[in-house]
């Protein structure tokens, strides 16, 4: 169910293959020797000890009782009940919602801006995608430290440059009614960048003459935009937000490094909140409760994204 | 014409204006980097100082940063290497046999949270008694890079002329001489390309080696996150573990950037 809901184009690109192939009495791959599917096994038995195995165990888990040092015990839904009526749950739901909405709404918004800017300007081009790449190659936990450093109250740059203009300081991380954002606007800054680098490629790979008979019908400008450029820009933008979407629906390193999910609980996002349940509370069934619920999410939402492309698809 | 001129003014004033916006952050951590201890945090900040190696001096020698990065390439280097042991066979078999599940599969690994793999693997490998040591950081930062060298490798396998391995067949030559003899040098740019950026992700990771590694095998991503927990306000200090940090994926990235994106959005584009 997955492959055909996730993949659509490889299982239809394969099918069409496979049906070629079959067409053309081609090459047959069912001779024996000829087979070179046991080169997939190490693979696959990797997948399945470190990727399959571990995630029906924590499937177990979070329908199970676990008290460290003793046997698991089967407890069905309870762990999710649990959740259910946790204010902690819904808070953190309603963090990683929001974070997840501001910043990708940004990062598609001035990422389209970016590389549409990016694919008219070609000069100094190996200058422009160092600087564009540098950010997005960083490790996040290099951008957490910037962070604490250039935005500390008293002694970062930031606030200085916010007093030059003559702005009051800000509360960047410390602030419980502020620090999402800042959060989101670190991702932002990181990875909007490679919202743009996308957007420019989908762009110059796109048939020039349909701009310019637009340009011919009088579109220009907004409406060129609105009704030429973004149209066919859908099936890039979608694969950007789905690969973004991954990404902030798990954000974790940055927050975790530079508030731990405080100031109280203002940043405790779902992927903070079942860390610390797990690790640092040793609530393993619950953790895990928290943990399928997540992964549920950015399952759900990559496969929205799937039936949005197919929606987009020109 | 004026306006065509106009434009590309306004173009170039609004990227620039992003580059700095890019840059500058970047640009002041490598510079508090180089600055003496009492000037990293001073008010107004400084642009001109005389540059200084103390921050380094007192990084390596006050702490245990050499061993820490020396454990960062260990698990970097083990997982790509795992990584492209495992996945170079594996993507020219799926590209070959045109399988999909293999790259459902590590799709998923791609999607689902590495906290919900965490307590699984801990529970896992406490049981075999490898918790804390370098095979189990090699292990699980592979469950990054194989997905990474499948999904970059896959498009170059695909247009692989298949007459290469069937008249290769017929010579009589064994399945895994084909890989290394005609398959692996067409494919050799794409595994430049997937190497690089597995040990970049592998080498950036921070989640996994923040549970799973020990006091010896601590990653220098991890050992900076420790710094911040002990309250370290030595931001001069602080700065130069990023810096040290940064430089690996930084300067490797330079080699591969045309192909940068492609890579990273690799998968995406079919799925």
């Amino acid at each position: 169910m997955l492959r055909t809901q996730t993949l659509p184009s490889y299982s239809d690109a394969v099918a069409a293959k496979a049906t070629e192939a079959a067409g053309a009495g081609g090459f047959n791959t069912s001779l024996a020797g000829n087979s070179f599917r046991w080169m997939a096994a190490p693979a696959l038995l990797f997948a399945g000890t470190m990727i399959a195995f571990p995630f029906g165990y924590a499937v177990w888990l979070a329908l199970s009782d676990v008290q460290l040092g003793s046997a698991p015990r089967f407890t069905g839904l309870d762990n999710f009940h649990r959740m259910l009526a946790d204010p902690e749950f819904w808070n953190g739901l309603r963090l990683t919602l929001l974070l997840y909405v501001v910043s990708l709404s940004l990062q598609l918004v001035i990422g389209t801006w970016l590389g549409l800017l990016l694919a008219r300007f070609q000069s100094a081009r190996g200058l422009v995608r160092t600087v564009m790449v540098s950010p997005f190659m960083l490790p996040p936990v290099v951008v957490g430290m910037m962070a604490i450093v250039i935005l500390d109250p008293s002694f970062g740059i930031a606030n200085w440059l916010l007093s030059q203009l003559g702005l009051p300081p800000a509360l960047w991380l410390s602030n419980p009614d502020t620090v999402m954002f800042t959060i989101a606007a670190l991702d932002t800054w990181q990875w909007t960048p490679f919202v743009a680098l996308i957007v420019m490629g989908g762009y110059l790979s796109l048939p020039h003459d349909v701009f310019e008979s637009a340009e011919m019908d009088g579109a220009h400008g907004w409406t060129r935009f609105r009704y030429v450029t973004l149209p066919l820009l859908g099936p890039t933008l979608i694969t950007a937000a789905v690969l973004r979407s991954v990404d902030i629906l798990r954000f974790f390193d940055i927050i975790y490094l530079t508030t731990q999910g405080g100031p109280g609980t203002a940043s405790t996002t779902l992927n903070i909140l079942a860390y610390r349940r797990g690790f640092e509370f040793s609530e393993l069934g619950y953790a895990s409760a928290i943990m399928v619920t997540l992964s549920a999410i950015v399952f759900g939402s990559v496969l929205m994204f799937a039936r949005l492309r197919r929606a987009v698809a020109w | 014409m004026v306006t065509r001129r106009l434009v590309r003014v306004a173009d170039a004033v609004q990227l620039t204006v992003v580059l700095i916006v890019l840059a500058l952050p970047i640009a002041w951590t490598f510079l508090s980097a180089f600055k003496p201890r009492t000037e990293v945090a001073a008010i107004p900040p400084r642009l001109l100082f005389t540059p200084t190696l103390d921050n380094f001096i007192e990084l390596f020698s006050r702490n245990d940063f050499l061993h820490n990065t020396l454990n960062s390439l260990i698990v970097s280097s083990g997982s790509t290497l795992l990584g492209l042991v495992l996945g170079v066979p594996a993507a020219f078999a799926v590209a070959w046999h045109r399988m999909s599940w293999p790259a459902t599969a590590t799709l998923f690994a791609r999607m689902a949270p590495g906290t919900l793999f965490l307590l699984p693997w801990l529970l896992m490998f406490s049981k075999v008694g490898l918790v804390g040591g370098y095979t189990v950081l090699i292990l699980t930062h592979a469950v990054i890079t194989l997905p990474i060298v499948i999904w970059v490798l896959l498009p170059y396998f695909e247009t692989l002329p298949r007459e290469l391995v069937e008249s290769a067949q017929i010579d009589g030559a064994r399945q895994d001489q084909i890989l290394r003899m005609v398959v692996l040098p067409i494919a050799m740019p794409g595994v430049v390309v997937a190497s690089i950026l597995s040990f970049v992700f592998s080498w950036n990771y921070f989640l996994f080696a923040l549970v799973l590694s020990g006091v010896e095998t601590k990653t220098a991503i991890v050992a900076s996150f420790n710094f911040i927990g002990e309250g370290v306000t030595n931001w001069g200090a602080l700065m130069a573990a990023a810096v040290i940090i940064a430089l690996p994926p930084l300067i490797l990235t330079l080699l591969i950037q045309r192909k940068l994106v492609g890579g990273l959005s690799a998968g995406a584009v079919k799925g």
